[in-house]
């Protein structure tokens, strides 16, 4: 029963596989033209670019973790100068035979590589903060140069190693590889990112909360991406090390941990060719001006660096780009995919256990006491409004039900299953969606890829394209309908109105085909006509009697229309759990609400 | 300084502008140095020396009727960096030599550029010695010829027990590594033998250790500049007042130590009171050259200036800069200098006159010992 | 004995350099990674005021009023664009070093520099030969503790600081000038990261780089004390006692990355790190 939509993207499909192919021929051509180019350098230009070409892999795997996954890291340079130490040691020690080279190979990507799960493992945990995993970056490259320092004649100490075995190719050999290794980089970035699983990395940077709620994993994402780009950091190092021939400590430093990030924000963070120009362009420069120039240079690159990160935060990229679009030739349509109909997933919970089990649930910020004694079942089919005044610890309960990281005693369990220290991305896996007060959607990526993120806990990303369609369940192609999103598909999120994001979150989560699902404050800021469009999606939800719902509301109006069933929270307590005509009409709802704030 | 290296440079310019009218090209002499990084404190100096050097030779009518040129070159940010001035020295500029003084790493780092481009480089700094490259020459001090006069002296007064300290990379480790094999053959007694990283800047520990093992004499040997001063301030502060060498020592870092530099001892190949008419003419011309400009020719300046007239020597042996035959004449040219008569004949090394000397009150250094023509030992035994 | 006095000077030592990149970011928010060149420039004012031939003491209150000036150009200029990119702000203000930096290479050239020595000699204190100036140290940590710790709780000022730090939007709807805060405890902050460069001179090199290698330490330190400088002198005594014992038992070289690899350790295992206590 996939039934196509009428799609509101097609027309855009045609150029879109035109502009697929693009990049591999701009890579052909590129290839090419560094191909030819040692013939027409000298060789000081050929050693130079070489090196800056070099540079610019790592410049690659800098702007995936910053510009793209916003993970601000000093710490490249330390896996680099891990795989150029591997390489240069095991060079020195076995020559450079087919074994001494293939073992050199594996150790430089596979040393780096285990380095980075550990410093991902250090770096990200649940609630760790982008802080910290810059703090981090910083400590590793200090305690690998103090490594190296302190290896002796394994690894030269501050001397470096020199004078080992390297790949037998001459200067413009060595040219031809980094070049080929660059484009090759670049364009499997290239092709990343703009893939469904580069969405992904994104929605990371825009925000990791909404990922972890949609059942995304931020930290096991987070460290595989510090791990493979720690391996490919590690490569460069091989590279560099048979390139130039000797390995220094400075390679593994927190300085040229720092450079990089530099060179990556000149160019332009989050454009891949941005930081790959610049790194090439401003390491060749530096190579040519810092012998004559040698402090001006430093000082005219530090200002560039300081104007370009507070008046151009997008980088050189990000002015050539925003010239090329005021060319209506520049401007290409972002192709939405097609949207086709699901069968639905969720799996039935057998009648007789609660979707929500609720038990002596209490919790406390240090002395004040928040949460207290609460008790309360919900089974599939209710819809049940939570209200009460400010401050009566609707928030701290909604949040108890969607983190078990939360620290609290008493007991919840989801269809059976206690959720006590499993963390967001965890609970939604046992059918849990959460949709915040606030629109917590993914500001830069399209309507059309925020839907489908929220589809990838259970369909998958694909990491080398885009597909074609986008199928969801029935109830979030109703949100979109109903909401005009579908409409929509193709616009930035950030574009969007309150109340659209409101609708956008909405079916997200609706899409993630959860059996319980958690609102809190879904119609504040709505419009009157809004607010009915979702209270209509609530009820059709329940009414199948497969979903239960749970929301925080302060409009009595609308929750007096909407529920099944009232939870009246007061002061912590649960102090009445009735049917909308028992709580509505009893005398204690009207002493709280008129002794305790307004609605 | 910032104006004289402009000045420098404008000089430099001029000079190699006025050799291109002399018959033929100019001989480029290539000078990869630490303008900008650990070695800022003495390179201002070095390069002087070179210019001076140069500025005679020309002034005497070049090298086989052709000028002398400079090409100096900033290593900037260490290994790194040096490779990039070496590759710019030798495939950019195409230098006929280079001649200059490096630390370890960016020698090192510049050394598969010097090989590959098939030039002659002198290095004109003492370092912790066994660098063999048949490109390579050294004319400065490796620890064979540097630690023993100061171990022999402190033994002379009466000490037994000695503490090193030294910072974490090859010279400093080498240095000492030397100086407790060699106070050991000697019949002394090393009592601890304690290293900071390059960049640290805390002695705190090291220096209670120290004072709790209440040596006779105390010898270091860190990393020039920073972390050379940083050390010796910290020990004074700590009142520390052992016979103490400092083998990293030179004339111009022991006057911006200060009152604390009173009494520290080094051991050089050059110190600026030899009494001698060419260390006696050396010093004045540098005076009239340079005037306030100049920075106290010091152990790794005086090599430089050395260096270009063991070069010129071989050139004029060899009767061209061609790579192979500038390496055959080499080392068997000498050339007498401020620092005595110099050849680089011991297996790409030279045997040295060494001073002991002490850092007087007024930052001068007074003679305490001299060495004749010490021999660096077996550097290289499978270049020859 | 010795070990004791080396722990309380190496952690006095260290609360002096950090307490200025604490203040910013208690309240700023901010990673000020300009922080090593405050150092350095607090560091040239001894050494100018030794050139004109004043009083070594009197570089201190030089030091401060040049680097609270300067900290507020910066702040205006630089820090105030980047409140909401605070990731941005540790860039741009790891710029501004680079650019500090070349700025005194320009003007007093590369060279280590002869600074004149505050106080000299040791004492003896508890059976052992002290070094004075340490000691000394010691006191004016304990002097600069006090009037930090006087000024957060006693001061207008410091009232309206810890109003920005707990809630920066019910501050200001209470009438605090926010923006006037953050320039003013900048301005503090960046003054006693130059106060903190001239006190390092008796210790330390001054060159243009000096800063670098006591920003990391103070960053780290600064990370795990959170914003309470309570928390920064509890962490600067453990992890200066960490420092000193590795340094002494173990390695020196372990040591001195001890501050780094324990401070990552310890905000790894509890996020908010001492403040907590």
């Amino acid at each position: 029963m996939l039934e196509t939509l009428p799609a509101t993207g097609r027309a855009a499909a045609a150029p879109g596989r035109l502009s697929r192919a693009a990049p591999f021929v701009a890579a052909a051509v590129a290839a090419l033209a560094l191909w030819i180019a040692p013939l027409f350098l000298d060789t000081f230009a050929v050693n130079v670019l070489t090196r800056s070409m070099i540079y610019a892999v790592l410049a690659v795997t800098v702007d995936l973790l910053w510009g793209f996954a916003g993970i601000l890291t000093f710490g490249q340079a330390a896996f680099f100068g891990g795989g150029a130490y591997a390489a240069a040691m095991i060079l020195s020690a076995y020559g450079a035979t087919p074994m001494g080279i293939a073992l050199a190979l594996a150790t430089a990507i596979a040393a780096p590589a285990l380095l980075g799960l550990v410093v991902g493992w250090l770096s990200f945990y649940h609630r760790s903060t982008p802080l910290y995993a810059s703090v981090i970056s910083l400590v590793v490259p200090i305690v690998v140069v103090q490594l190296i320092y302190a290896g002796g004649a394994w690894t030269g100490s501050s001397s470096g190693l020199v004078g080992f075995d390297v790949l037998p190719f001459e200067i413009e050999g060595y040219f031809r590889l980094a070049a080929l290794v660059l484009i090759t980089v670049t364009l499997a970035a290239w092709i990343l990112v703009r893939s469904d699983a580069g969405r992904a990395l994104v929605a990371l940077r825009d925000n990791e909360a909404r990922c972890a709620y949609l059942g995304l994993n931020p930290r096991r994402l987070q460290i595989v991406l510090t791990a493979a780009l720690a391996a490919v950091a590690g490569f460069a190092g091989f590279l560099f090390a048979n390139a130039s021939g000797v390995v220094a400590p400075e390679n593994a430093g927190f300085l040229f941990g720092t450079e990089l990030v530099i060179w990556v924000a000149l160019g332009g963070r989050g454009t891949l060719l941005g930081p790959v120009l610049g790194t090439i362009a401003i390491d060749y420069l530096s190579a040519n001006l810092s012998g004559d120039l040698p402090f001006l240079w430093r000082l005219l690159l530090g200002t560039a660096f300081v104007a370009i990160i507070i008046l151009l935060p997008g980088g050189l990229a990000d002015l050539v780009l925003r010239l090329w679009r005021a060319f209506p030739i520049g401007r290409s349509g972002h192709a939405a995919p097609a949207i086709a109909e699901r069968e639905a997933e969720t799996e039935p919970v057998a009648a007789d256990t609660p979707i929500l089990q609720v038990r002596g649930l209490a919790k406390a910020y240090g002395s004040l006491t928040v949460l207290e004694a609460i008790d309360l079942e919900i089974r599939a089919g209710e819809l049940v409004s939570l209200v009460g005044p400010n401050g009566a610890g609707k928030t701290t309960l909604m949040r108890c039900l969607s983190d078990g990281t939360e620290p609290f005693t008493g007991s919840i369990a989801i269809a059976g299953t206690a959720l006590a220290g499993l963390t967001p991305n965890r609970i939604v896996g046992l059918g849990v969606g959460r949709k915040f007060q606030v629109a917590s959607v993914f500001e830069s990526l399209s309507v059309a890829d925020c839907l489908r993120l929220a589809r990838a806990s259970r369909d998958g990303l694909s990491p080398v394209g885009r597909a074609a369609t986008l199928s969801l369940p029935q109830a979030a192609l109703d949100v979109l309908r109903m909401t005009g999103l579908d409409h929509r598909l193709d616009q930035p999120a950030r574009l969007l109105s309150h109340g659209q994001k409101q609708a956008l979150e909405l079916a997200m989560v609706v899409a993630l085909e959860p059996r319980l699902i958690l609102l809190d404050e879904p119609t504040a800021g709505l419009t009157k006509a809004e607010r009915a469009t979702i209270g209509r999606v609530l009820k059709g939800l329940t009414a199948g009697g497969r979903i239960a719902a749970v929301l925080v509301e302060h409009d009595l109006d609308f929750v007096r229309e909407i529920s099944s069933r009232i939870v009246v929270l007061h002061q912590g307590r649960l102090v009445l759990d009735g049917t909308v005509e028992a709580v509505v009409g009893s005398e204690l709802v009207r002493t709280i609400y008129a002794g305790g704030a307004h609605g | 300084m910032v104006k004289h290296l402009l000045i420098g440079t404008a000089t430099l310019a001029l000079a190699a502008t006025a050799a291109l009218g002399a018959d033929g090209k100019p001989i480029v002499i290539g000078v990869p140095i630490g303008l900008s990084g650990a070695n800022s404190v003495v390179a201002p100096s070095v390069v002087q020396s070179a210019e001076l050097a140069v500025e005679e030779i020309n002034a005497k009518g070049g090298v086989l009727g052709r000028k002398l040129a400079l090409e100096v070159a900033d290593d900037a940010l260490g290994a790194a960096g040096a490779q990039k001035a070496f590759d710019s020295l030798i495939y950019q500029k195409k230098v006929d030599v280079l001649i200059s003084m490096e630390t370890s790493a960016a020698r090192n780092a510049g050394l598969p550029a010097v090989t590959k481009g098939r030039v002659p480089y002198i290095y004109t700094s003492f370092y912790e010695g066994h660098s063999c490259n048949k490109n390579l020459f050294v004319d400065a001090w490796v620890p064979e010829q540097q630690v023993p006069p100061v171990v022999d002296a402190f033994k002379a007064k009466g000490a037994r027990t000695y503490f090193l300290i030294g910072s974490d990379y090859a010279f400093g480790r080498g240095m000492l590594g030397f100086t407790k094999s060699y106070v050991e053959k000697t019949g002394g007694k090393v009592l601890g033998e304690e290293y900071l990283p390059m960049d640290g800047s805390d002695w705190t520990a090291i220096i209670s250790k120290l004072k709790e093992a209440k040596p006779d004499a105390l010898i270091t040997s860190t990393a020039g500049g920073a972390p050379n001063v940083t050390l010796t301030k910290q020990l004074r502060g700590a009142g520390v007042a052992l016979p103490f060498a400092n083998l990293a020592l030179d004339e111009g870092t022991a006057k911006s130590m200060g009152a604390d530099a009173d009494g520290v001892y080094l051991s050089a190949s050059y110190v600026t009171g030899i009494d001698s008419p060419e260390n006696k003419a050396f010093l004045a011309a540098m005076q009239k050259k340079f005037g306030a400009e100049l920075r106290t020719p010091n152990d790794l300046s005086v090599p430089e200036y050395e260096a270009i007239y063991l070069y010129k020597a071989a050139v004029e042996k060899a009767g061209g800069t061609e790579t192979a035959k500038v390496l055959e004449t080499l080392p068997v040219v000498s050339f007498t200098g401020p620092r005595g008569t110099i050849r680089m004949s011991e297996e790409h090394h030279a045997p040295l006159t060494m001073y002991l000397g002490q850092i007087q009150t007024d930052g001068t250094v007074k003679v305490a010992g001299t060495f004749k023509d010490v021999d660096p030992g077996a550097q290289c035994p499978k270049l020859q | 004995m010795l070990l004791i006095l080396d722990i309380l000077t190496t952690a006095a030592i260290l609360f002096i350099v950090s307490i200025g990149l604490l203040a910013i970011f208690g309240v700023l928010k901010i990673i000020n990674f300009a922080h090593g060149a405050w150092l350095t420039v607090g560091a040239y004012c001894a050494v100018v005021t030794a050139k004109i031939g004043l009083n070594p003491w009197l570089a201190l209150p030089l030091a401060f009023v040049v680097g609270a000036a300067l900290g507020g150009l910066a702040e205006h200029f630089l820090i105030r664009p980047l409140y909401r990119r605070p990731l941005d702000a540790i860039l741009a203000t790891w710029g501004l070093g680079i650019v500090v930096g070349q700025l005194i290479t320009l003007a007093f050239g590369r060279d280590v520099q002869l600074t004149p020595n505050l106080l000299a000699g040791t004492v003896e204190i508890l059976g052992v030969d002290y070094s004075a100036y340490r000691l000394v140290a010691l006191g004016i940590a304990l002097a600069i503790g006090t009037l930090f710790a006087l000024t957060v709780e006693r001061t207008r000022l410091g009232l309206s600081a810890r109003a920005v730090i707990m809630n920066e939007t019910l501050a200001r709807s209470l009438g605090i000038d926010t923006g006037r805060v953050r320039l003013i405890v900048f301005m503090i902050g960046a003054g006693f990261a130059a106060l903190a460069g001239v006190l390092l001179t008796p210790l330390t090199s001054v060159d243009p780089n000096m800063g670098v290698s006591w920003l990391i330490g103070a960053f780290m330190l600064v990370m795990v004390a959170d914003a309470s400088y309570r928390a920064l002198a509890a962490a600067c005594l453990v992890f200066g006692a960490a420092q000193v014992l590795i340094s002494t038992f173990v390695s020196p070289i372990l040591g001195s990355v001890a501050i780094a690899v324990l401070a990552a350790l310890v905000l790894r295992i509890s996020p908010k790190g001492f403040s907590r206590a």
